[in-house]
């Protein structure tokens, strides 16, 4: 009996049977905060994006639809209009799990360390950039209510008005515009952009200011001008030194690296537009950015564009050729390589917009043709960010001003074309551009079996899962801006 | 008094009878299989007169009548008389009765009972079910064999994992397989690695390392009444293995070789595409050789004359048939078992020592597995009181290349069944060029030249596993014992996988070196009693306490970008990155359990558990961490209570309710945590939120309770019966990864959230249709059917998604007042009265439109049944298993890319004259009918391909299973040699497809064994297997 006592108690013992629980359930590899510098650093690399959005919605689709690059391959569905419905969400898809997750939850921590204003200023900056990038490209998207699962618990996030986003996002360009002093944020070398200089942040706020005023331009003109006005009084960016851009490496790991860079190592089906390559004639950026892809020859004779839409079989029948050889294809020794830096708004596009302006309303001095100039010049020598083989002399840009001179009766087509021809790989902003301005003049396709009518798309399509995971939302949304269709207008983008 | 008076006048008319006469009458006693019966009393009914059979079951025996009744009588079977009627020889065969003996049935946590005291369904399958058919996972053995167990063995190569499934799925995203316990022991059963609609490969599960020839037995618990005491790791019924000791061994000592050699042939009669029309597009043949690259798959050419026609690699050959591409790429596979054992029995101490080679290769080339197995169980008794049990396996799993599933990068099977007709896969080879490129015969980078996928990239991993286990008990008093047991299944698994240098999808390559470390290890204290109260109440009791701990942990090192073409190592990588991942998790519990007996003919058991959750324990947590569940069953053997009928041989009713509960499967759900992540960039570190999952600080446990009925009864001496079970249950609070919107920042997060029902009924029927001394035929036919519904899933109602296809237009989902696992995917849209609405495209091809994602089938069949049949002549047997599944779908990416390829058999309509199309057009609303001439059927069978409506099929099969055919050598050809017994059988496996729905697919072609079945993908081919086994004992 005695036996059977001493048992009992070690099962007593034993009895309290969670001892320890609460310490092993805490993951000993992750910590549970970690510095915001880290976090910032991070999610402006997940702006500058992954190989999967870059490939997918970027080239795939909208270099090709604006016909910057050609390809007779059957996957490029922007070339042809199709609907790969994978390849168009790959922003969405990407986006709202890392950058916009990311500032979200920056912004939270910058509130609970009490950090200073200016910190959470960038941050709002970037957000804007995010967010914009997003609604230019899908139009309604989820934006008061997005990447706050943790936050604020919302799991099934509701679709803001496009309208409303952009009210949104030029308030918040205006506030942190005005948070922003000078001298070094609290980011410091955390910045990939700026390392934290503030000054060229508050450029960077009014340059997109400046962006996104100018998008309003069709559906509320007056809207547009005040914001434009707003913006230009503000300051915005001066020099090629202002870019917003973000410095990759080759490595280690995928997210260090230029995810355009990694889709010119893995992808060789994309050949220079004709579109593209008849604009660059006599352009000294000709030879610096195609080559053809035979024998890798830069001669400008020996760079031709190939057609957009087409496949192997109409190649052939329309030029006997059997292969896209003997076509221009992107330099890629030289350009966007894995480590060059990706840009998300450059001095050039600001010095077009600034022409415009003067254009449109007598701003920014009133004259278009010096901002058109510097325009084309910032966009001349930029490439020598890129690589120092790409470095472009003065005295040929000044040759191809004098060639090419501004010209005051196509105004608005010359500078949205130079636009389009300065952001080339930023292929958000050329296709954004392109649907406000409607210049370059682009020539639809027609491929057989494409999706849009033979029209270049006016959006890509939202993600698909969705329409099972945030029903109601989804179904709100597209009550509101039309079929989930590629033809569908963004609210800005009114006829 | 009365008693005594009659044995008296008995006695008397004995003397009587005695001398009355003597007629001799002679036999021989045999069992069911025709075996000689030893020690058989064979009395003359109404005397004292008897004898008992010799070693040979023959008996001689002198009567007193010719008119009177023998009776033969014997431990284990049920006794039998038989009418003498003038007869001089009486041979009879005697039934087993395992029943009336008091089957001893080992229950949960090990707890041996009588098997009519237990008040649910537990099934066992012998050893030899397993070891005869070998199979290299042994568990997959069982399918068709046990009703309301579904195991599904997927195409993932010889090396894959299965998915067992007892009593439908409990929960909606968790682990839905049962646990398995070996020798007492809770062993790991984690998938190392499955494809997913990005493709991958089948990493194995743990319970395909068990050695088939080491199983004694498989007993099968399937409901919460039987596992009950195993708590929440139980909740979906448990596997019990037992494996061979000394003790079930001749007595002294013995050895016992078997072989067996089996062999794997590609199943040709599957795949069966179109072979008229060859590569190309628009009805015509690829112009030149870039053209022809870059078509690819499409078979739209031109009708197969053998002309001239070139292809992906410039040369030009005839356009015509060139055969089957797959039985030429593929392999005849073959597995080798051997297995020695030797074992020993004396008084105190008896040990099984058993080594084991398993060596497989694969049909797919390039790719096998090699198994040893080393196991030693041993038993001793060291004083009267004190027993010990040691059981330890040593188990090394080498896998080189595990194929590659699903998506198309570095999927040899995608590339091999898309090929054009007139395209020969043998002209692919060899896989790399001479600068190490990939020899890729499309445009397309992502679909790989087979033998390059084959050959160039490779995958190879080794696994080092402990299960061992140690035991004791000490039988305090003749009533009273103390037991415990600890145990551990640990192993290490080392992988190595490369993407190699040339690749055309990853130019430079990549590699990934991979350390897991596994450790599980459970202890049990138990103490228990085993009483009669009174002459007919008797009781046993126990109570014990259990901890379970569980530790893993992953060591990554990886990178991309081969520096030295060729030369592969991680120190060749210009890029490199690595990781470690670690998880831990713990319960405790405290247990018990009481059985009342009455009249050894009603029992009632109750029993209790409490289990803690390190999983659902956080730093000031206020929810429960723990929950408590009871059981109780109860049987009611009828034919010892009551008189029945004499065709009644026993009957038995039983019923159980129980409450089990669990702490989910993961660690860690409770709390956000961030992490440092990469290498840094530019010297900067990278911070961010860890995970896409969004934890819950408030999770509970779940609970699932169940109530289950059965009945138990064999009639006319047992050569028919009859065990039945009904069931219901339902699982609510469930631990649940819920899918969530894209724009929260999130995948998927963790609640309590759902109610999950399952219905079902299994029936065993077994029966003897001959039974005779040189020839027997028994034959059983089990089936089930059980419904998982899902109840609830969150407040608003929502689905939740399980895996998608790589197509990307259609998953699995959850579907409140669906069945678990539905097919979810894109429709076609119609009018009112079910007419397809097209759009018509700018050159008049109608195009279907795209509709919604509607319900398109059930991924899990809920009809299963097995019929399992043996023959026995002399010493000849023969026994064969059909088995089938009913009522479920399977979405096929086969038929998908076959149709957006012209390669099925369906798309030829047409192609000579076109394709009349009646519909609605969706722009006028109004019917059309057109012809889409030939040269664009390509884009509108291109539309149907994305329709996954066209593509979910009957995944409805009865499959010829397992066939063998053996020969035991007699007994006195034995007794002049040195062995003891020897067999040798013919055997077969997956030998042909009795009935069949689905087209060029094989119905049970899954690549994934977890919780999303019914997607088809690009697996490994089905196999038929035939071979030879071979066994014998001395």
């Amino acid at each position: 009996m005695k036996k059977i006592l001493f048992i009992l108690s070690i099962v007593l013992l034993m009895g309290s049977c969670d001892d320890g629980f609460e310490d092993i359930n805490v993951d000993p590899t992750k910590p549970n905060q970690v510095p915001v510098t880290s976090k910032l650093t991070a999610a402006q690399l997940f702006t500058s994006g992954e190989r999967y959005e870059n490939w997918r919605a970027n080239l795939i689709y909208q270099s090709t639809m604006m016909q910057h690059y050609a390809t007779t391959t059957g996957y490029w569905s922007g070339d042809k209009y199709t609907w790969n419905k994978g390849y168009a969400s790959s922003l969405i898809d990407r986006y709202y799990e890392n950058p916009v997750k990311s500032v979200e939850d920056i912004l939270i921590q910058l509130d609970e360390e009490g950090s200073p204003e200016e910190m959470k200023a960038i941050t709002r900056i970037l957000r804007v950039f995010i967010y914009s990038r997003l609604t230019d490209l899908y139009g309604d998207i989820p934006y008061s209510e997005a990447g706050k699962a943790v936050i604020e618990g919302i799991l099934q996030p509701k679709y803001d008005a496009q309208s409303e986003i952009y009210a949104d996002m030029l308030k918040e360009l205006e506030e942190s515009a005005a948070a922003l002093g000078s001298g070094t944020s609290g980011f410091g070398s955390a910045d990939l952009f700026y390392a934290g200089d503030q000054a060229k942040w508050k450029r960077f706020a009014n340059s997109m200011m400046l962006r996104l005023g100018l998008r309003l331009i069709k559906v509320d003109p007056t809207a547009s001008q005040a914001w434009v006005t707003k913006a230009i009084a503000g300051g915005v960016m001066e020099s090629n030194a202002d870019i917003a851009k973000v410095e990759h490496t080759v490595g280690p790991e995928g997210v260090n690296q230029n995810g355009i860079g990694e889709v010119f190592q893995a992808d060789d089906n994309q050949r220079m537009s004709k579109t593209f390559i008849d604009f660059l004639q006599d352009d000294p950026r000709l030879p610096i950015l195609a080559t053809r892809f035979s024998d890798k020859s830069n001669d400008p004779a020996d760079l031709k564009g190939l057609p957009n839409g087409l496949d192997l079989d109409m190649l052939m029948t329309n030029t006997g050729e059997e292969t896209t050889d003997e076509y221009a294809e992107p330099n890629r020794e030289i350009m966007t390589r894995r480590d060059s830096p990706m840009f998300f708004q450059t001095y050039a596009e600001v010095e077009f917009m600034l022409a415009e302006a003067a254009l449109r309303w007598g701003l920014a001095g009133g004259d278009p043709e010096p901002h058109y100039n510097a325009g084309v010049r910032a966009a001349m020598k930029m490439l020598e960010l890129d690589s120092p083989d790409a470095a472009i002399d003065d005295a040929d840009i000044d040759a191809y001003l004098l060639a090419k001179p501004f010209d005051a009766a196509n105004a608005l087509e010359q500078i949205s074309t130079q636009y389009w021809a300065a952001t080339y790989l930023n292929e958000y902003e050329a296709f954004s551009n392109w649907r406000r301005t409607g210049f370059p003049v682009l020539v639809p396709v027609n491929y057989p079996g494409n999706e849009t009518g033979g029209t270049i798309p006016r959006r890509l399509t939202y993600s698909v899962g969705d329409q099972s995971n945030n029903p109601e939302n989804y179904a709100e949304a597209i009550a509101r801006q039309g079929p989930d269709v590629l033809t569908t207008r963004v609210w800005w983008d009114v006829e | 008094m009365n008693q005594k008076f009659k044995y008296v006048l008995m006695f008397v008319a004995l003397l009587f009878i005695q001398g009355a006469i003597a007629q001799t009458i002679s036999g021989t006693v045999t069992d069911n299989y025709g075996t000689p019966v030893p020690s058989v009393n064979v009395i003359e009914k109404g005397t004292t007169n008897g004898t008992s059979t010799d070693f040979d079951g023959n008996y001689t025996i002198d009567v007193s009548s010719t008119s009177g009744t023998l009776l033969f009588s014997s431990l284990g079977f049920v006794a039998k008389e038989v009418a003498i009627g003038g007869k001089t020889s009486i041979n009879i065969s005697l039934v087993e009765d395992v029943e009336q003996l008091g089957e001893v049935v080992v229950t949960a946590l090990g707890i041996k009972k009588e098997a009519k005291a237990i008040g649910y369904a537990a099934t066992e399958v012998g050893g030899e079910e397993l070891a005869t058919v070998k199979v290299t996972n042994a568990i997959n053995s069982l399918q068709g064999k046990v009703a309301g167990v579904n195991i599904t063995s997927n195409s993932t190569g010889a090396a894959g994992s299965s998915r067992v499934v007892i009593r439908g799925n409990n929960t909606l995203t968790g682990n839905n397989q049962p646990l398995y316990i070996i020798d007492g022991i809770p062993i790991g059963n984690d998938n190392n690695g499955a494809a997913g609609m990005w493709g991958g490969s089948d990493g194995g599960d743990g319970i395909s390392s068990i050695n088939p020839d080491d199983i004694e037995s498989v007993r099968v618990l399937k409901g919460g009444a039987a596992t009950a005491l195993y708590g929440s790791r139980g909740g979906n019924g448990v596997i019990l293995i037992t494996t061979k000791g000394g003790t079930s061994e001749q007595k002294g000592f013995g050895v016992e070789v078997s072989s067996s050699v089996t062999f794997d042939a590609l199943n040709t009669g599957i795949l069966d595409f179109q072979h008229e029309y060859g590569q190309g597009t628009r009805g015509r043949v690829p112009a030149n050789e870039a053209e022809a690259f870059d078509l690819g798959n499409s078979a739209w050419g031109a009708k197969l004359d053998g002309s001239p026609v070139v292809q992906w690699d410039g040369v030009e050959r005839p356009y015509s048939y060139v055969g089957d591409n797959s039985s030429r790429f593929y392999r005849t596979g073959s597995t080798f078992v051997n297995t020695v054992a030797l074992s020993s029995n004396a008084e105190n101490m008896n040990y099984r020592l058993s080594l084991s080679n398993m060596d497989n290769e694969d049909i797919m080339p390039n790719s096998g597995l090699n198994r040893k197995s080393f196991s030693l169980n041993s038993g001793a008794t060291l004083s009267e009181k004190i027993t010990t049990q040691v059981n330890a396996k040593y188990i090394v799993e080498k896998v080189q290349n595990r194929p590659r599933l699903s998506d198309s990068p570095g999927n040899a099977n995608y590339t091999v069944a898309l090929l054009a007709p007139n395209v020969d896969v043998r002209n692919m080879q060899p896989g790399m060029n001479e600068d190490l490129s990939e020899n890729a015969y499309s445009s397309n980078i992502y679909s790989t030249n087979p033998y390059f996928a084959a050959y160039n990239f490779s995958n190879e991993d080794v696994k080092h596993r402990i299960i061992a286990s140690t035991s004791i008990r000490y039988d305090m008093l003749d009533w009273l014992y103390l037991s415990g047991r600890v145990g551990t299944d640990h192993y290490t698994r080392k992988s190595t996988s490369l993407e190699p240098y040339g690749t055309a999808f990853k130019p430079l390559g990549g590699m990934q070196e991979q350390e897991r470390i596994y450790t599980q290890v459970d202890a049990d204290l138990m103490l228990g009693l085993d009483k009669d109260i009174t002459d007919k109440f008797s009781t046993s009791a126990f109570v014990g306490v259990n901890s379970n701990h569980i530790k893993y942990e992953e060591l990554n090192l990886g990178g991309n970008d081969f520096i030295v073409p060729g030369f592969e190592d991680i120190s060749n990588l210009a890029n490199q990155s690595r990781s470690r991942l670690f998880n831990e998790r713990k319960i405790g519990s405290v247990y018990g359990s009481l059985e009342l007996a009455y009249d050894r003919w009603a029992y009632l058991t109750f029993t209790g558990r409490n289990d803690w959750f390190s999983t659902l324990s956080y730093p000031g947590k206020d929810t429960s961490n723990n929950v408590f569940y009871p059981s109780a069953n109860a049987s009611l053997v009828l034919s010892d209570a009551l008189e029945l009928p004499s065709a009644i041989t026993f009957m038995k009713l039983r019923g159980g309710y129980s409450e089990v509960g669990g702490g989910g499967d993961e660690a860690y759900k409770l709390a956000p945590t961030y992490e440092l992540f990469g290498q840094g960039h530019l010297g900067q570190p990278l911070g961010r939120v860890s995970g896409s999952t969004v934890p819950n600080a408030a999770l509970v446990p779940w609970t699932k309770s169940e109530v289950e009925i059965g009945l138990d009864a064999r009639f006319f001496d047992n050569r028919l019966s009859l065990d039945l079970a009904v069931y219901k249950n339902e699982t609510t609070d469930d631990i649940v990864n819920a899918t969530t919107s894209i724009y929260s920042g999130y995948s998927s997060a963790t609640a309590n959230l759902g109610k999950l029902e399952n219905k079902g009924v299994e029936f065993l029927l077994s029966f003897t249709p001959v039974r005779s001394e040189k020839f027997n035929w028994t034959s059983s036919i089990n089936g089930s059917f059980n419904e998982s519904l899902i109840v609830e899933t969150n407040a608003e109602g929502q689905p939740v998604s399980l895996d998608q296809a790589r197509s990307q237009n259609v998953q699995i989902q959850h579907e409140v007042g669906q069945r678990f696992g539905k097919i979810v995917g894109v429709s076609y849209v119609r009018d009112d009265a079910g007419t397809i609405v097209y759009d018509i495209n700018s050159d008049g091809t109608p195009l279907a439109q795209e509709g919604d994602r509607v319900i398109l089938g059930d991924g899990v069949a809920p009809w299963a049944m097995g019929w399992s049949n043996n023959f026995t002549f002399g010493d000849f047997n023969l026994s064969f298993l059909i088995d089938g599944k009913f009522g479920g779908q399977v979405f096929s990416g086969t038929n998908t890319f076959a149709y957006g390829s012209g390669l099925h058999k369906e798309t030829l309509e047409g192609r000579v004259n076109g394709l009349t199309i009646s519909g609605i057009d969706g722009a006028t609303n109004q019917p059309f009918t057109t012809t889409v001439t030939p040269e664009f059927l390509q884009d509108y069978y291109g539309r149907i391909n994305n329709i996954a409506e066209q593509f979910v099929e009957d995944a409805d099969y009865i499959k010829f299973r397992e066939l063998s055919f053996g020969y035991s050598f007699p007994k006195e050809i034995l007794e002049r040699t040195f062995l003891t017994s020897a067999n040798v059988s013919i055997i077969g496996r997956n030998l042909f497809y009795i009935q069949r729905s689905a087209d060029n697919i094989d119905p049970e072609s899954a690549y994934s064994a977890g919780n999303s079945q019914g997607l088809e993908y690009f697996g490994v081919p089905s196999t038929r297997s035939y071979g030879l086994s071979l066994n014998v004992k001395f």
